[in-house]
């Protein structure tokens, strides 16, 4: 889900929806604003922040989610870059 | 206005293509499409349409299906003799739960034009009252070898520029739903970002497709009336 400005919950989702609903909260910010998003271990893990990457925002930190069970689910901070999202 | 998860999850890998983001899809969902002409050349154009998120398509097209109509994705047998209008809105609406297709309406407003009129003077005619209303528009041309797309954004070279000196014809051919797909496609992208889109004409010819800027006539209108020309 999209939640509040901020924070977007994508682990119930698969690709492409992960990057998707991310994408559409990072356009949603103004440049150099950040959101924070849930996603579970493995391949959302993989794509989301490199895909995020590649479309010129910055990975500001990645890490477990607290509470989570180890490799389960992860807290990944992005910052909107300047260009189209 | 955002998009809801459900038009998330609908046009999903539409909203994966760069530059096309959730206001563009708001745009595609917001938009009331002129339909001009229904044929089987504007079939594959009109699906695209529908299949891509336009909230609307007015269909203006008074015939009724032919047998002609066939080869064109939109009709089957059981349409032939029936209005188009309503046999378009019987397939269209069914591709998209997000569309509604009516036939065009005494005053309506559109917000751009898909025209693939049946003859020269209707395209002339349908793509003039566009460019005069300011509306983003595309016509389709269709000629023995393929076909031309001319995209007319506000304020470009207009169709009449734009258009080939020796006129179009509509014998049928397996090229006219690339055509016609092609034109919705450059619709699409127009009225996603209206900002970045410029007057242009494709031509396919054979399969082969060329790309170049439309060029204003010396001494045309569209000169004067037009603001941003290029």
């Amino acid at each position: 889900m999209i939640a509040a400005p901020g924070r977007v919950d994508v682990r119930a989702f698969a690709c492409p929806l992960t990057w998707v609903k991310t994408r559409i909260a990072l356009e949603r910010l103004r440049p150099g604003e950040r959101v924070e998003v849930l996603l579970r271990a493995g391949e959302p893990l993989a794509s989301v922040p490199r895909t995020a990457e590649e479309e010129g925002h910055r990975v500001v930190s990645v890490e477990p989610l607290d509470g989570a069970g180890a490799g389960e689910d992860y807290r990944v901070v992005l910052e909107r870059g300047g260009g189209e999202p | 206005m955002s998009l809801s998860e459900d038009l998330i999850a609908r046009f999903a890998r539409q909203l994966l293509v760069p530059g096309f983001g959730e206001s563009a899809q708001e745009r595609l969902l917001a938009a009331r499409i002129r339909a001009v002409g229904a044929d089987a050349v504007a079939g594959p154009g009109l699906l695209h349409l529908a299949q891509a998120g336009v909230g609307r398509i007015w269909v203006d097209d008074p015939e009724d299906v032919s047998p002609a109509d066939m080869g064109g994705w939109l009709y089957g047998p059981s349409a032939v003799g029936s209005p188009r209008a309503e046999a378009a809105r019987a397939v269209l609406e069914q591709t998209s739960r997000h569309l509604s297709v009516e036939p065009y309406p005494v005053g309506g407003v559109p917000t751009a034009a898909f025209i693939c009129a049946p003859s020269v003077a209707q395209a002339l005619a349908a793509a003039e009252t566009a460019r005069r209303a300011r509306l983003p528009h595309v016509v389709v041309e269709v000629d023995a070898d393929g076909g031309a797309v001319v995209t007319v954004p506000p304020g470009a070279p207009c169709y009449a520029c734009g258009r080939s000196v020796s006129g179009s014809g509509r014998p049928p051919q397996p090229g006219f739903a690339a055509l016609s797909a092609l034109a919705a496609a450059e619709l699409v992208l127009v009225i996603a970002n209206p900002g970045s889109a410029t007057g242009r004409r494709i031509d396919l010819t054979r399969g082969v497709a060329t790309v170049r800027p439309t060029v204003r006539l010396a001494g045309c209108p569209c000169g004067v009336e037009g603001t941003a020309s290029s």
